[in-house]
């Protein structure tokens, strides 16, 4: 149970700040984007008009990915803002599964992470947005529908980063407890690997996609 | 009698349990009876595919169950485990937890509830899709299933996380508080992601080739229905994880109650109504698929704008943890 609060740390001291690392969480993000540069390169090597198992399947995400990036944004935004969505996709669903192998752990476990994302997300919509619309279109949004609501809708977009984030870190890491307390209390058997599937694999790949869309959703309504 | 702590912590998770299952019982079971009603009118119209029908009911009704399930291994940690009990602060601890998840049970089981009847009406009114049904219902309903997880999430963490070296007062009125608001506030959430849910079992069944296009708009409008269990959670992550300095007023342990209380019931209405805005848009994609982009794109203002009451709500409990 202890699992519960521990988080390995590493303090660094830097002009008086100090910078803290939580190593644990730095490192499986590096496990998770070396394995997808692996796998960018293995799919991409031999491109052949008979693909490879790699090619494959990065034919299918890219597919897929491209249609969903259609269907919300111009044909012209598409090709800048389609590698981002199918890129996220990819590091999201790789970073849920991550935990079904012994010794890692989920990277999307700590809250850093998919605030971080969230924060990413929330700066690319706002600058397709004062791109798209110009600036002062772009600030008239806030004054509607009378310019006292102003501050709620500052409120209601910083907002949306809380429930963005939160919502990946909330499913991920209640998977992660739930997993650890029931197998705690039945001497892990038989149970745990029906809950990893169900939590990790299940409720991890809905999750990544959730993410993905709302990032793209969000930058379709700033652009529209 | 009551003055030793051992004996309050007992009586505290006991009661605690109590109101877990008690109250975590509520939602599956209408969930539950809402599937198998279906399934009857289902039966009824199309008589040869009764065996399809009932499994589908049965895995239909396995999921909205999970919520129940839940507060039921709440409720037996809380009556088995043994705690420690070296504060008073674990007995609020434990009372709250129950709380938390016997609330946070009640959403889901509703919701999880549609998806299964209105897959089970679409097997009646289209056979071929019964596999693409299932499936379907059981991406939303697991969906569902997220507030109910977040209770659970700040149950465990309310009964296993050490507060003992905290202040008596405030503290106690915090652990109560992270307790009632994320229960509450899972509430409106899981009722209204599961209305979406339901819609897009029946959109699919009225327009197959629309699948593609109706799990993605209910898995977003589910998404967003969520928002107000999030802000719930955020409020009960900030109350547990905060330290507050002792104080014998009891005015500053009242805020803290009351932040809780405010959070939690300001998180009903938005999700129940961003729900129905879901419902409504999942339910139109799969009668006008050309139209999917400009429906997620509305659907979504008009979320934000119903879910300003529970920013409010967010607001006022922010207010009264770091202000008051």
């Amino acid at each position: 149970m202890e699992d519960l609060t521990n988080i390995p740390q590493f303090t660094l001291e830097l002009f008086g700040i100090n910078l803290v690392f939580n190593t644990h969480t730095l490192i499986m993000t590096w496990i998770v984007m070396l394995s997808l540069i692996l796998f960018g390169f293995l799919a991409t090597r031999k491109i052949s008009f008979i693909p490879n198992p790699f090619q494959v399947v990065a034919e299918l995400f890219v597919q897929v990915f491209y249609d969903l990036t259609k269907d919300a944004l111009d044909e012209k935004m598409v090709k800048k803002y389609f590698p981002l969505i199918c890129s996220l996709f990819m590091f999201l669903l790789l970073s849920n599964w991550l935990g079904i192998l012994p010794k890692l752990s989920e990277p999307t476990k700590d809250l850093n992470t998919t605030l971080g994302l969230g924060v990413m997300g929330f700066f690319i919509a706002h600058h397709a947005g004062i791109k798209k619309k110009g600036f002062k279109v772009y600030a008239k949004g806030y004054f509607e529908p009378i310019f006292f609501m102003a501050p709620l809708n500052i409120i209601g977009e910083l907002a949306k980063v809380v429930s963005i984030s939160f919502r990946l870190y909330g499913n991920i890491l209640g998977g992660a407890i739930i997993i650890l307390v029931v197998s705690h209390l039945i001497y892990s058997l038989i149970l745990p690997p029906f809950l990893i599937c169900f939590f990790s694999l299940f409720i991890g790949t809905i999750q990544a996609f959730v993410f993905t869309m709302l990032t793209l959703v969000y930058i379709s309504v700033q652009v529209k | 009698m009551l003055s030793d702590i051992a004996t309050i912590t007992n009586l505290a998770s006991y009661a605690g349990a109590g109101v877990c299952i008690g109250l975590g019982a509520i939602g599956a079971a209408l969930g539950e009876g809402y599937t198998a009603g279906l399934a009857n009118q289902a039966i009824s119209q199309k008589r040869e595919r009764s065996g399809d029908i009932i499994k589908n009911m049965l895995v239909g009704q396995a999921i909205a169950e999970t919520a129940a399930i839940f507060a039921l291994v709440v409720a037996v940690l809380l009556l088995f485990v043994k705690m420690p009990s070296d504060s008073l602060l674990k007995a609020a601890a434990l009372f709250g937890a129950g709380i938390c998840m016997g609330f946070g049970a009640i959403g889901s089981g509703v919701g999880s509830g549609f998806p299964g009847g209105e897959a089970c009406m679409g097997i009646a009114r289209q056979p071929v899709m019964s596999g693409r049904l299932t499936t379907n219902m059981l991406i939303g309903s697991a969906v569902c299933q997220t507030p109910a997880i977040f209770s659970m999430v700040v149950g465990l963490m309310l009964m296993f996380m050490d507060f003992s070296k905290m202040p008596l007062y405030p503290t106690w009125a915090a652990l109560i508080g992270a307790g009632v608001s994320t229960g509450l506030a899972a509430i409106g959430s899981g009722y209204g992601g599961g209305k979406a849910a339901g819609a897009s079992c029946e959109g699919i069944a009225r327009q197959p080739e629309s699948l593609a296009q109706v799990t993605t708009t209910m898995l977003v409008g589910q998404a967003v229905s969520q928002t107000p269990a999030i802000f719930g959670l955020l409020v009960s992550f900030i109350l547990m994880f905060k330290s507050f300095p002792e104080s014998a007023a009891l005015n500053s342990s009242m805020a803290l109650l009351g932040a809780g209380i405010c959070m939690g019931f300001g998180g009903v209405g938005p999700g129940i109504g961003n729900g129905l805005t879901a419902e409504s848009a999942v339910k139109w994609v799969a009668r006008n698929l050309k139209a999917t982009g400009e429906l997620t794109r509305t659907m979504l203002v008009g979320q934000a704008v119903s879910q300003s009451t529970a920013i409010y709500a967010m607001v006022i409990s922010l207010v009264l943890i770091f202000v008051v």
